[in-house]
């Protein structure tokens, strides 16, 4: 038998892990090396990945479009055809409310670090601090976002409004509900912390719940880039703004 | 040194081991054989509710201008046809093998996330409940297995425009639980597969259906969001009133454009569909791929070429998607770009096919009731596979879009393909679960019975297909010619519908004899064959240690017809090496008899001194993903029935629905509290080993 050579790798294959519960896992050895829970989560990402890149070319292909139809088809007298009105992006979106709220977020992934380093050094009253502090930001960014759609509701951008109220809230609010996942797990985490029900071993625990936490803060990068700074074209404000007419309207609908 | 003289103690707490067959143990089941057998089973179940279905449409189209079924009936019944078959029997079936085989096959206990994999089976029952009550609330959905925007959508303030009942409500949110449950599947199928494999398992050595799986999960993985979001976008469209799929809507009367476009629909779906048609061939792939080596006792032909077709045909599935879109209007150029990608995609195909035939090739082939199935699939595949590879080419596909030639394609390929290689499986791997063979005399009669009925039943599709028989249509003319072939269909249509209840007699009588089945029946070449049958809870006794691809034949024969190259073929994942073993030769009886004592008794001179496997621990039952799954049921039935509701201030939210989240909350922090496995074995009851499961 050629077992020798393999006794390092023994415990490979050996009993179930990674479904243990609260009680911590102890690194058991997998055939990879990395653990199952953070494996777990890698290819969770991976699935959201898909689904932001289909919620995000949703939201692509539908972020001029209410400005499009305003501005081609006011001027077509008689057609019969009336088109939904605004408000559009560039009355409602407001850019430095947003990139405060976004550097929130951003640091509370500075937080999320030292949260992950402490509870590696053991040090679990800094990794109390850091979790709390991090769940806070969290939650600070999803009342900015509160405040931010009530603003956009007074000014009469609802989700039935137009193509980019339906495109805006769907991308924005799926995201806004991935931040609240994320402070609700934080938050359990630090409870658990103050039950004494976390030590060093709960490393990877903590580091799982830090690879979704960055996660959904780099996911916020790439939509402020394309809902909130990338420009946007005009919607008319009355029907002598525009009056190219219907080809603009023509090349705008196949999207392909 | 251990031996086992005294009872190997299995520690878990009486009152709770899966050892036991009461219903309880049933609902608590945690252990994957036992889910793969649920799996298995809900998966006849449902393919005889959608071949029910299609008796019903072939009842109706049997004869010219039949009026058996009204219109809107029809559109139900087909639709409801389509989506049972691909996601409540063909899906479920493949999900049922992996979780049966997988951990056998790398040497495992069980899944790495065993509760996890509980839940994903009672979601998917909630779905299919969801979808199949509709039927009660006669509601049935009915557009289309794809529920192409606007026939799914609905005009908020408008009471007559397009599809205003429940019937898309039931269809969209069983679709989601049934997504939801897909993904958690395939995560713990990947990690599985990923992390669990039994110590020098490379990722080169994993039988060939192990691949296949790895593949189909990571498929459903990437693919699954697509459709979850398109759901999402219908949903709004239909609770909120928003027109992500609508273009125009009616104010106070007037016709208002919105923007809205329902080819983004078709976009999303594809993104999903096709890899999802690929999610259900691969399994199947999978499976001959394990037969045909064993009937030809030859080692599978470019087994390595073998997994970089499946990984090529997983990559290039998502690159085809716009050739369900070639009659939409795209324009040229991305027309032939995706008519080009698709025609890629027959070469790894067709590979496939090859490999088959090579691996017969010079074998000394035996037919068994499995190999015949097989070696079907790779016949009634391959037609299938050629009228696709004609509708790549746009021009030619205007021509068949929307006809039955396109339906008698993809019944070739998905009961041609899929449902043959399922059905191959249950003959070949029915002693393993239940440690008897099913009736090779009726097995073979079974084959050709079902292997004539199929081609009478969809072969002269093709002819009404290029006659110009619309698929989708209640009915058609007394002049259009089309009767005499549609009689053909329909006659094998029932014929190969009776065939099941041959399949269903022989396992019925097969499990009412007494007669045991040899362990290894087939003489085979993977591990799950040396263990008893059925296999204990645990699989193995001793993890087993893996020095070669075939591994049991070369226990079984030597090494001599061994891989030379193997140790040129080691994969690094996350910069470690996994498995570094030179392969020696021993002396083949000696060392197959180890790895089957190994397997079952853990009495051997050389891994005798494992500390862990004194105690082998298996996680305990538990109920919480059942809670789970029916707190999610009530969510989405809740959306459903959206009545009575809680008003807050602009929300109104479904009582049921809130219900079914608290449901659910009990379920998870049940889940999160409870230990997975004992903590000390001492506390508890011992149950001697050998009350083996039930499976
Ligand atoms: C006895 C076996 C079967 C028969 C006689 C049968 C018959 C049919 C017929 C006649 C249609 C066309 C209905 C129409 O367009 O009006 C159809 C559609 C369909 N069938 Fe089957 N079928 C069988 C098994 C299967 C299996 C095993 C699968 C999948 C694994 C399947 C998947 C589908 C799908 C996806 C559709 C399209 C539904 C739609 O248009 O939305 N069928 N079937
Ligand atoms: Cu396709």
């Amino acid at each position: 038998m050629a077992t020798t050579a393999l006794e390092v790798q023994r415990a490979g294959g050996g009993t179930t892990h990674g479904d243990s519960g609260h009680g911590g896992s102890s690194h058991p050895p997998t055939s990879t090396g990395i653990d199952s829970k953070k494996l777990l989560m890698w290819w969770f990402l991976g699935s959201e990945c898909v689904l932001f890149g289909s919620l995000i070319a949703t939201f692509m292909i539908y972020r001029n479009r209410a400005q499009d139809l305003s501005v081609n088809l006011q001027g077509i007298e008689g057609s019969g055809l009336a088109v939904s009105s605004g408000p559009f992006p560039n009355q409602v979106l407001d850019q430095l409310y947003t990139a405060v709220s976004a550097g929130v977020l951003l640091f509370s992934s500075f937080t999320m670090v030292l949260a992950v380093a402490s509870v590696g050094r053991g040090n679990i009253k800094a990794f109390r601090v850091w979790t709390l502090a991090t769940a806070m930001l969290g939650a600070i960014f999803l009342a900015g976002q509160y405040f931010e759609y009530t603003e956009f509701f007074h000014e009469g951008l609802s989700i039935q409004q137009n193509i980019f109220g339906a495109s805006f809230f769907t991308l924005t609010g799926v995201h806004g509900m991935h931040v609240f996942v994320g402070v609700i797990w934080l938050t359990m985490l630090s409870i658990v912390s103050f039950r004494g029900g976390i030590s060093k071993k709960d490393h990877t625990n903590v580091e799982v719940a830090g690879l979704y936490w960055h996660f959904i803060d780099i996911v916020w990068i790439v939509l402020f880039t394309l809902v909130y700074l990338l420009p946007y074209r005009d919607g008319a404000e009355s029907a002598e703004e525009h009056t190219e007419g219907a080809m603009r309207l023509v090349q705008s609908l196949p999207f392909f | 040194m251990a031996t086992f003289a005294q009872p190997q103690t299995l520690v878990r707490p009486a009152s709770s081991s899966s050892s036991e067959s009461g219903l309880w143990s049933w609902l608590t089941t945690i252990d994957h054989k036992r889910i793969g057998i649920l799996y298995g089973v809900s998966a006849i179940v449902f393919l005889f509710i959608g071949g029910l279905e299609a008796m019903l449409i072939r009842l109706q189209l049997a004869r010219p201008e039949n009026d058996l079924l009204s219109l809107d009936t029809y559109n139900s019944v087909f639709t409801m046809h389509g989506t049972t078959m691909i996601f409540l029997a063909v899906m479920p079936a493949s999900t049922a093998w992996f979780n049966y085989l997988v951990p056998l096959q790398i040497g495992a206990r069980d899944v790495a996330f065993p509760r996890l994999n509980a839940l994903s089976f009672w979601l998917l029952l909630a779905g299919a409940l969801i979808l199949n009550l509709s039927f009660l609330a006669g509601a049935a959905p009915n557009a289309g297995w794809y529920g192409y925007a606007p026939l799914t959508e609905v005009l908020v303030g408008q009471t007559d425009t397009f599809n205003t009942g429940r019937n898309i409500e039931f269809w969209a949110l069983g679709l989601q639980v049934l997504g939801i449950s897909s993904l958690a599947a395939s995560f713990n199928m990947i990690v599985t597969i990923f992390n669990l494999r039994a110590p020098g398992m490379t990722l080169m050595r994993m039988p060939i259906f192990t691949w296949a799986t790895l593949i189909t999960s990571i498929l459903m993985v990437l693919a699954f969001p697509a459709i979850t979001v398109a759901l999402v976008l219908l949903q709004l469209d239909r609770f909120l009133g928003t027109h992500f799929y609508i273009p125009s809507q009616y104010v106070n009367g007037e016709l208002t454009l919105t923007g809205g476009d329902p080819l983004l629909w078709q976009h999303l779906f594809w993104i999903f569909g096709h890899p999802e048609v690929y999610i259900l061939i691969l399994p199947a792939f999978g499976i001959v791929s394990e037969i045909i080596p064993v009937f030809s006792r030859k080692p599978l032909f470019g087994y390595a070429v073998m997994v970089y077709a499946l990984a090529a045909i997983a990559f290039l599935g998502f690159g085809v998607w716009v050739h369900h879109m070639f009659t939409t209007g795209l324009g040229p150029t991305p027309t032939a770009i995706f008519a080009a990608t698709t025609m890629l995609i027959a070469i790894p195909t067709g590979v496939k096919i090859f490999n088959w035939v090579g691996t017969m090739w010079g074998g000394q082939i035996r037919f068994s009731t499995p190999m015949l199935f097989a070696v079907g699939l790779v016949s009634q595949f391959t037609i299938g596979g050629i009228s696709g590879v004609m509708h790549s080419s746009a021009p030619v596909d205007t021509q068949q879009n929307d006809s039955y030639f396109v339906v008698a394609h993809f019944h070739y390929v998905l009961f041609g393909g899929s449902i043959f290689a399922l059905i191959a499986a249950v003959y070949f791997w029915f002693p393993k679960i239940t440690g008897k063979m099913l009736d090779e005399r009726l097995g073979k009669i079974h084959f050709w019975w079902t292997f004539l009925s199929f081609n009478a039943a969809f072969f002269p599709m093709h002819f009404l297909g290029l006659e110009g028989m619309p698929r989708r249509y209640a009915s058609y003319g007394d002049g259009s010619g089309w009767w005499f072939w549609n009689v053909v269909v329909s006659i094998g249509s029932f014929a190969l519908a009776a065939s099941f209840v041959l399949l269903v007699y022989n396992i019925a009588k097969t499990l009412r004899s007494k007669e045991r089945a040899p362990e290894d029946p087939w003489d085979a070449a993977t591990l799950e064959w040396t263990t008893p049958s059925p296999p204990p809870v645990y699989n193995y006794k001793v993890i087993p240690t893996i020095t070669n691809r075939d591994q049991f034949w070369a226990d079984k024969y030597g090494t001599g017809q061994d891989h030379e190259e193997e140790a040129d073929l080691e994969v690094r994942i996350g910069g470690m090496k996994i498995g570094s073993v030179d392969t020696e030769d021993e002396n083949p009886e000696d060392q197959a008899a180890t790895r089957r004592q190994n397997a079952q008794s853990g009495d051997s001179q050389s891994l005798g001194n494992i500390e862990e496997d004194e105690h082998i621990h298996m996680p305990n039952p538990s109920f919480y993903p059942l809670v789970v799954a029916i707190g999610l049921f009530l969510v989405a039935f809740g959306m459903i029935y959206s009545y009575p509701r809680l008003e807050i201030e602009r929300l109104s939210l479904p009582v049921l629905s809130l219900f079914g989240l608290v449901v659910m909350l009990v379920g998870i922090a049940g889940w999160s509290l409870e230990p997975a496995s004992d903590p000390e074995p001492d506390h508890d009851e011992s149950v001697p080993l050998g009350t083996s499961s039930h499976a």
